[in-house]
C-alpha cells in the first residue's frame, strides 16, 4: 500500500514540472534574446536540510537553446562522490515547434571519472548526457535530485551566466527552525523572504525574473546575481563543528584537518636542523628550507575522500617527494617547524585574471582553491608559493597577489592580505642600440629588465634550453628575419626578483630601401598589437586589476647622409588610468626613440572605457609609426 | 638509512646481463647516475637510456589465449622539465558491453637518485599508489606518479598487459619527444597467427633479426613454432613538431602491426582477418555496425519522402536530403568508421557519431533513388593510411559520396554549415577508400575540387575633411565562405557579428552594412560595408602617409625553420585578392606610390603580384596572393619562405599623399 502511494506521488510530481506551462510556443521577449545563446525559462532549485548528514537538493530546469553556441549549455553533467549521491534524473526534449522529440533518464547517462584536468587521481565521478533534437531553438526540461551527506557547505545559487538569460528562477532553502544559517545576497534585484511552512520548517526563498544575458566586457566584471548560504552547525565526514566567524572556521580546520599532519621522521628533522645550523637569521633559514623543499619535490595532485580539504601527511610528502598545493604547503610548514620557524597554512582563491578575496563578512568553506604559506616574521610578513620548483623565496607573483586569504593557525582563522604589485613594481625597462646597414639590415644589442609580476614573463626562459629560448624570443620579438646571435639571462633571485635579458640580434631586410629611401618601423619590439574593442551600452565599471610600466629606449645608428622625411613623434598623453609618452629625435646620424607606457591599477567609472579605447588606439597608431628617410641632396 | 641501497657492483651485473633480451630491472650504473647531459642532444631534459618491449601470444593468467605485451623503460631525467615523465598512465581497452578491460599486472616502478649526502638510493613505487581509473566505457587507465624525483634521477618502470584483442597488436614507437639511446621490441608470433608489420618515419632500423622458435606455443594439445623478430634502434633523436603539418605520427619512427589471418589452435579453422581489400570489403559489408547499417533505407524512406516530393532533378534531391540530415542531427563529437549505437537509435535521439550521421545520409540518398557510397578516410590529425595493404584501424572517419550524372560529390552531414560537396579541412588528407557494398572498393582523391578564395574590393573617395568614404566589398568563396559563416554563426545575428567586427576597427565608422547569402551555403558570401575612415586628424596637414594594406596585412613569416624535412600541408589551394581604388579630390597627388612586385614560385606553384595603376585624380592598387597547391614538398619550402618574406617587405611600405 505504501509503495503504491509513493508511486502515485512520484507520478504526480513527475508530470507536473513538464506539463504546467507550454514553454515551446510561448515567445521569449526580445530583451532577453539579445546577446543570449540560451534562456532559462524556469528553474527551481530547492535545498532541504533534513539533518546534519542528510540534505536533499533538487533542481528542476527548463532551458531553451537558441543557437549552436548555446549547445554548450545543453550537456547535463552530474557530479557525485562520497558526499553527494544522485537519486534520480529524468527529462524531456522539445523541438522548435514544441513537439516532444525525446525523453531521458539516468540510464542514458554515461558514468565516467571526473577528471579535473590536473589531478593524477581524484575519487569524484561524473555522469553526463547531452540531449539533442533537430534544429534550433530547442528546449530541454529536466529534474535531478541529489542527496548530500554533509552540511559544511552548500552550493551558491547563481542561475544567470554570460550569454545566458533567465526568464524565471527560484531558490528555496528549507530547514528546521533550529538549523541556523547565514546568507549573503549579491546583485539581487529582489530581496529574499523568510517564512515558516505548514510543517513548522523555516523556508528562505529568492526569485529572479527577466534577467538579461550578461555580456563579457573588456576590463569589466560580470555582476551576476548570487546567493550564498553557510551553516552555523554542520557535519562533514563524521566530524562536527560550528562557525560564525573566520576565526571559528579556521579553528575547526586547524583542529580537524591540519593538526598533527606536520610530523616528520627524526632523520629528516635532524637533517634540516643540521642544514641550517650555521645560519642565524631566521629569514635566511627559511629561505634555505624553502629551496630545499623546492629542489626535492614536485606537484602531483591526488584527491581522495576529504582530501579536497586535507593535506597529505608531511611525512608522506617527504617520502614520495610529491604532493599537491596543500601537501607541499603543509610539508614546508613542517620543515620550518623542525627548525623553529612559525608559519601559517593559508587558503586562497588563486587566479591571474581576477583577484578574489575571502569575503570578510561571510566566512564559508567553499571559498578558496589553493594553498600558500605565510611566515609571520616580525614587521616582515613573508609569503611562499610552495608549488613552484623555481621561483624565489618570498615571491608570489600574479597567481595569488593582492587579496585576502585565510590563515589557518592554532588560535583559529584570520584573514590576511597578500602583497600588492603596483604599476611601478611591474616594470619592464629596455635599452637597445641598433645599427641600420646600407642594405637595410638591422643589427645590435638589446637589454631588457623584467620586474614584479613581469618577472614571470621571462621566468620560464631561465630553465629553457637554447632551442626553446630562441623559439620564445622569436615570438616575443616578431621582427621578420630576426636571428639571435647571443642570448643571455641573468636572475636576481631575491623576494623582489628581476631578470635581465641581454640579446645580440640582427634582421636582414629590416628596412626597405627603394629610390634612395629607407623605411622601417620605429618600434619593432614593443608594439601594442591589439586595440580595445568598442562596447555599446557598457554596464560594468572599468577594473584594471594590475598596473604596469614599460620603458623603451632605442638608438638607431643610420647610414650617413640621410634625413627624416616623415614628421617626428612627440606624444604625451596622461589619463587617470594610465599614460603614454613617445619621442623621436634625430641627432646627426643617431635616431633616438623613447617610449614610456603605464597602466594603473584601479576601478574607474564605466564612462572611462571610451577614453581607454581612444587611448589604446592612439598608442597603437603611435607604435606603428614608420620611419621614412631620404638621402640628402 | 635502512632503505639505502648503495650500488657498487652494477657494472659487472650489466655486462653479464647484456646477453639477455630485456635489461635487468632496478639497476642504474654509476655512469648513468653521474650523467648530467646527453651528449647527442645537450638540450634534452631527459633521455631514454633503455627501452624494451615484448609482445607474444600465449596462454594468459586466466587460461585463455591472450596477446601479452610487456613494456619496460629506464629514463634519465636531467632537470625539472623532465618530471612529467614520472607521471605515468597505462591505458587499457574494453570493447565489450561488460566491464572487461584488458588486464594489466606486474606494474612496478623504481626511482634511483642521489640523496643529500650524494649516496645513491632507490625508492620503489608502492602498489597502493597505483590508481585504476575508469575513464569511459572503452578506456580505463592505471595511473601512478613515481616518487623521489629530483634533478639527475633515473626512473624505471614496467608492466604487462594481457589482451583478448588480437587485432590490436601493440605498435612500437621508436621516436618520441625525448631522445632515446636504445629501444628494442621483440615479438613472438605463433604460426597460428599472421600479422603484417609496417615501418613509418625517416629513421632506419639498426637491428632487425628473425628466427624460428621451435614449439614455443602450446595450448590444449595444439602447438606450433613461433617467429621471433627483433626490431631495434639506437641513438634516436627527439621528434620536433613543425608548423603546417599533418599528424606528427606520420613522420615519427614507429612500427605497426595488422592481423591478417589466424588459425583457431583447437579446431584448425582458418579465419582471414585482413589480407586484401576484397577481404576488408567483405568484412565491412557484413559488419553489424558498418555494412548492415548501410542497408537501412527503410528507416529513412518515410522521413525523406516529403523532403524530395516534387523534385525531379537528382542534384536537387541530393541537396535537399543533405540539408535535411544536416539539420536533423547534432554531432556528438565521436569519430570512427563504425556506428556507435546503430542508426535507429541515433535517428531517434537526433544525436550521433560521424558514422551514425553519414550512414543515415547514405541510406537517405539511396532511399531517394540516388547512387551513394561510404568513403572511409583518416583525418589529418589521425595520420595517413597505409596504401600498400589495408590497415583498417588507420581509418577514423567516414563520409558519403553521391554520384550524379558524371559528377561525384563528397558529403559530410556532421556540420550544418558545410555547403553541398565540401568536406571539412580535417578530412583533406590524401585519399579515401570508397566502400561500395556491391562492387570492389577503390581509392579516391578527396581534395580535387576544393579551394579557398577571398576578394576584398574597396572603392574610396578622399574627402576634403581628410576622411576616406566608400565601400568595402568582401567576397568569400569556397572553403573561405564556410569559414566566414562559422565566424558569423558565433554570434546570434549578423548584426552582432558586424558590431563585433567594427568594434575592433575604431578608425572605421560604419554607415551601412549588408551581408548577402549568409544562409545560402552553396553561394559565396558577400559582405558590403559602407564606411568612413579617419585618415588624418589635423585638418592643416598637407602631407600624410597611408598603408594600402589595412586588411589582411601579413607581418610575420609563418616559416622560420632553416631546413624542413616534412611537407607544408595546407590541405587545399588558396587565393586572396585585394583591390583598392581611391578617388582624390583636386589638388591632391600621390607623392610616393606603393611598391609593386611580381614574383612566382617554380612550376606555377604560387605567386605574389601587386600592381599600381594611376589615373587622373584616382588610382587603383591591387595585389594577389595565390598558392596553387594544397601541399608543397620540403624541396619547395625555401621558395615558400622567400615568397612570404617578399610579401611582408612589400606590405610594410606606405604611400604618401600630398596636397598642393
Amino acid at each position: 500500500m505504501k509503495k503504491i502511494l509513493l508511486l502515485i506521488c512520484l507520478l504526480i510530481t513527475g508530470s507536473k514540472i513538464f506539463a504546467q506551462q507550454n514553454y515551446y510556443s510561448q515567445p521569449i521577449s526580445k530583451d532577453l534574446l539579445y546577446g543570449a545563446n540560451a534562456v532559462i525559462r524556469d528553474e527551481e532549485t530547492s535545498v532541504e536540510v533534513k539533518d546534519l548528514t542528510d540534505v536533499v537538493y533538487r533542481v528542476k530546469k527548463v532551458i531553451t537553446i537558441l543557437n549552436k553556441n548555446g549547445d554548450n549549455m545543453a550537456p547535463i553533467v552530474v557530479e557525485h562522490d562520497k558526499f553527494k549521491a544522485v537519486k534520480s534524473i529524468k527529462g524531456e526534449i522539445y523541438n522548435a515547434v514544441g513537439t516532444r522529440t525525446g525523453k531521458f533518464s539516468e540510464s542514458n547517462f554515461e558514468d565516467v571519472s571526473g577528471y579535473d584536468g590536473f589531478s593524477l587521481f581524484n575519487d569524484f565521478k561524473i555522469k553526463h548526457y547531452t540531449p539533442a533534437t533537430e534544429g534550433y531553438p530547442y528546449t530541454i526540461a529536466y529534474e535531478i535530485e541529489y542527496q548530500f551527506k554533509q552540511t559544511l557547505f552548500f552550493y551558491d545559487w547563481e542561475p544567470a551566466r554570460v550569454s545566458l538569460a533567465v526568464e524565471n528562477a527560484t531558490y528555496t532553502f528549507t530547514c528546521k527552525p533550529d538549523f541556523n544559517i547565514r546568507y549573503k545576497e549579491m546583485h539581487l534585484p529582489e530581496k529574499g523572504q523568510v517564512t515558516t511552512n505548514s510543517s513548522g520548517q523555516t523556508v528562505y526563498s529568492w526569485r529572479l525574473t527577466n534577467i538579461k544575458a550578461f555580456r563579457s566586457e573588456p576590463f569589466g566584471e560580470a555582476h551576476l546575481p548570487k546567493v550564498k548560504i553557510s551553516p552555523q552547525s554542520f557535519s562533514y565526514g563524521g566530524m562536527k563543528g560550528a562557525f560564525t566567524t573566520w576565526q571559528d572556521l579556521g579553528k575547526w580546520e586547524y583542529d580537524h584537518l591540519l593538526i598533527n599532519r606536520d610530523q616528520l621522521s627524526p632523520e629528516t628533522v635532524t637533517h634540516v636542523q643540521e642544514m641550517v645550523a650555521n645560519i642565524t637569521d631566521p629569514k635566511e633559514k627559511a629561505k634555505k628550507i624553502y629551496e630545499y623543499m623546492q629542489q626535492r619535490t614536485h606537484y602531483v595532485s591526488v584527491q581522495i575522500g576529504i582530501g579536497g580539504f586535507q593535506p597529505f601527511l608531511a611525512a608522506d610528502v617527504d617520502q614520495l617527494n610529491y604532493g599537491d598545493c596543500k601537501g607541499l604547503v603543509n610539508y614546508t610548514h613542517a620543515l620550518l617547524k623542525a627548525v623553529g620557524i612559525e608559519s601559517y597554512y593559508c587558503v586562497v582563491t588563486a587566479g591571474k585574471t581576477q583577484k578574489t578575496s575571502m569575503m570578510k563578512d561571510f566566512p564559508g568553506m567553499n571559498q578558496g582553491n589553493h594553498a600558500i604559506l605565510c611566515l609571520p616574521f616580525k614587521n616582515d610578513t613573508t609569503w611562499a608559493e610552495c608549488t613552484s620548483q623555481t621561483i624565489p623565496f618570498g615571491y608570489l607573483g600574479d597567481f595569488t597577489d593582492d587579496r585576502a586569504v585565510l590563515a589557518v593557525t592554532p588560535d583559529g582563522g584570520k584573514l590576511m592580505h597578500t602583497p600588492k604589485y603596483s604599476a611601478d613594481d611591474n616594470l619592464r625597462s629596455r635599452k637597445a642600440e641598433f645599427v641600420i646597414g646600407d642594405d637595410g639590415k638591422l643589427s645590435g644589442t638589446m637589454v631588457t629588465i623584467f620586474k614584479g609580476t613581469d618577472y614571470e614573463n621571462r621566468e620560464k626562459a631561465l630553465t629553457d634550453n637554447n632551442t626553446d629560448r630562441i623559439k620564445g624570443l622569436k615570438s616575443a620579438y616578431a621582427i621578420n628575419n630576426v636571428t639571435f646571435e647571443s642570448v643571455d639571462f641573468k636572475e636576481d633571485k631575491s623576494p623582489h626578483p628581476a631578470i635581465t635579458e641581454s640579446l645580440k640580434l640582427s634582421a636582414s631586410d629590416f628596412a626597405t630601401t627603394s629610390d634612395g629611401r629607407f623605411n622601417f618601423p620605429v618600434n619593432p619590439v614593443n608594439r601594442l598589437n591589439t586595440t580595445l574593442r568598442e562596447v555599446r551600452n557598457r554596464v560594468s565599471d572599468v577594473h584594471i586589476i594590475r598596473g604596469y610600466t614599460i620603458y623603451d629606449e632605442i638608438t638607431y645608428t643610420l647610414p650617413k647622409g640621410y634625413h627624416l622625411d616623415s614628421k617626428t613623434i612627440d606624444i604625451n598623453i596622461d589619463k587617470p588610468f594610465g599614460n603614454y609618452t613617445a619621442t623621436l629625435t634625430l641627432n646627426g646620424n643617431q635616431l633616438i626613440y623613447k617610449r614610456k607606457s603605464q597602466l594603473k591599477q584601479g576601478t574607474f567609472s564605466g564612462d572611462t572605457y571610451q577614453d581607454m579605447v581612444d587611448f589604446f588606439q592612439t598608442v597603437y597608431d603611435a607604435d606603428s609609426y614608420n620611419v621614412s628617410l631620404v638621402k640628402n641632396n | 638509512m635502512k632503505k639505502a641501497l648503495i650500488l657498487l657492483s652494477v657494472f659487472f651485473l650489466l655486462t653479464k646481463l647484456s646477453q639477455a633480451q630485456d635489461f635487468a630491472y632496478g639497476t642504474a650504473t654509476a655512469e648513468e647516475m653521474d650523467m648530467t647531459k646527453y651528449s647527442k642532444d645537450t638540450a634534452a631534459h631527459a633521455v631514454v637510456l633503455q627501452e624494451f618491449g615484448e609482445s607474444k601470444i600465449n596462454v594468459g593468467n586466466d587460461d585463455n589465449i591472450k596477446l601479452i605485451y610487456t613494456y619496460h623503460v629506464k629514463i634519465k631525467i636531467f632537470d625539472k622539465k623532465g618530471f612529467d615523465l614520472g607521471t605515468v598512465e597505462i591505458p587499457v581497452y574494453n570493447n565489450s558491453d561488460a566491464d572487461s578491460y584488458e588486464n594489466a599486472y606486474g606494474i612496478k616502478g623504481i626511482t634511483s637518485y642521489k640523496d643529500d649526502n650524494g649516496l645513491t638510493r632507490q625508492i620503489e613505487l608502492e602498489d597502493k599508489k597505483i590508481y585504476p581509473v575508469k575513464e569511459n566505457k572503452h578506456w580505463a587507465n592505471y595511473k601512478f606518479a613515481l616518487s623521489g624525483l629530483r634533478d639527475g634521477c633515473i626512473i624505471e618502470y614496467q608492466y604487462t598487459i594481457e589482451s583478448p584483442y588480437f587485432e590490436n597488436f601493440h605498435s612500437w614507437q621508436f621516436q618520441s619527444d625525448i631522445p632515446k639511446i636504445s629501444s628494442e621490441y621483440d615479438v613472438h608470433i605463433p604460426g597460428f597467427w599472421n600479422y603484417n608489420a609496417s615501418i613509418r618515419g625517416f629513421l632506419k632500423l639498426d637491428k632487425n633479426t628473425s628466427e624460428i622458435e621451435r614449439q614455443c606455443f602450446s595450448s590444449g594439445g595444439a602447438h606450433c613454432d613461433c617467429s621471433f623478430i627483433t626490431y631495434g634502434m639506437h641513438n634516436i633523436p627527439a621528434f620536433e613538431e613543425e608548423d603546417a603539418m599533418t599528424a606528427p605520427k606520420n613522420f615519427r619512427s614507429a612500427i605497426n602491426f595488422e592481423l591478417i589471418e589466424y588459425m583457431n589452435p583447437y579446431t584448425g579453422a582458418k579465419v582471414k582477418v585482413t589480407k586484401e581489400w576484397k577481404d576488408v570489403d567483405y568484412q565491412l559489408k557484413i559488419d553489424a555496425y558498418f555494412g548492415r547499417q548501410l542497408k537501412r533505407e527503410g528507416l529513412l524512406k518515410d522521413k525523406i519522402a516529403p523532403v524530395i516530393a516534387g523534385k525531379t532533378d537528382d542534384l536537387d534531391k541530393a541537396k535537399a536530403i543533405y540539408k535535411y540530415l544536416q539539420t536533423w542531427f547534432k554531432w556528438n563529437d565521436y569519430h570512427g568508421i563504425y556506428c556507435v549505437d546503430g542508426l535507429a537509435k541515433a535517428l531517434d535521439s537526433h544525436s550521433g557519431s560521424v558514422a551514425d550521421i553519414n550512414f543515415s545520409l547514405i541510406d537517405a540518398l539511396k532511399a531517394g533513388g540516388l547512387n551513394a557510397d561510404a568513403v572511409i578516410l583518416s583525418t589529418r590529425e589521425n595520420g595517413s593510411v597505409n596504401s600498400l595493404y589495408p590497415v583498417i584501424s588507420d581509418f577514423n572517419y567516414v563520409v558519403a559520396k553521391v554520384d550524379i550524372g558524371t559528377e561525384s560529390y563528397f558529403l559530410d552531414a556532421t556540420d550544418p554549415l558545410l555547403p553541398f560537396g565540401v568536406l571539412p579541412l580535417k578530412c583533406l588528407n590524401g585519399q579515401g577508400r570508397v566502400m561500395s557494398l556491391d562492387k570492389p572498393s577503390y581509392w579516391v582523391d578527396l581534395n580535387t575540387r576544393q579551394r579557398q578564395k577571398s576578394m576584398y574590393s574597396m572603392d574610396f573617395t578622399l574627402q576634403e575633411n581628410g576622411k576616406l568614404k566608400g565601400t568595402i566589398l568582401i567576397s568569400s568563396i569556397g572553403y573561405d565562405a564556410y569559414l566566414k559563416r562559422k565566424a558569423i554563426k558565433k554570434f546570434n545575428s549578423t548584426d552582432e557579428y558586424v558590431e563585433d567586427l567594427f568594434s575592433h576597427l575604431p578608425k572605421f565608422k560604419l554607415l551601412k552594412s549588408t551581408i548577402n547569402n549568409a544562409d545560402s551555403l552553396d553561394k559565396p558570401i558577400g559582405e558590403v560595408y559602407e564606411v568612413e575612415i579617419s585618415l588624418y586628424d589635423k585638418p592643416g596637414d598637407t602631407k600624410f602617409t597611408f598603408s594600402p594594406f589595412f586588411f589582411n596585412k601579413i607581418t610575420e613569416n609563418p616559416f622560420k625553420i632553416i631546413d624542413r624535412l616534412y611537407p607544408v600541408d595546407w590541405g587545399m589551394p588558396s587565393d586572396q585578392r585585394n583591390t583598392l581604388t581611391v578617388h582624390l579630390p583636386k589638388g591632391y597627388t600621390v607623392e610616393t606610390p606603393p611598391q609593386t612586385l611580381n614574383i612566382g614560385m617554380p612550376n606555377n606553384g604560387g605567386m605574389f603580384l601587386s600592381s599600381y595603376e594611376p589615373l587622373d585624380n584616382s588610382f587603383t592598387f591591387s595585389n594577389v596572393i595565390q598558392f596553387n597547391k594544397g601541399i608543397y614538398s620540403n624541396v619547395e619550402y625555401p621558395y615558400l619562405k622567400e615568397l612570404y618574406n617578399k610579401i611582408i617587405q612589400t606590405e610594410k611600405g606606405e604611400m604618401v599623399f600630398s596636397k598642393k
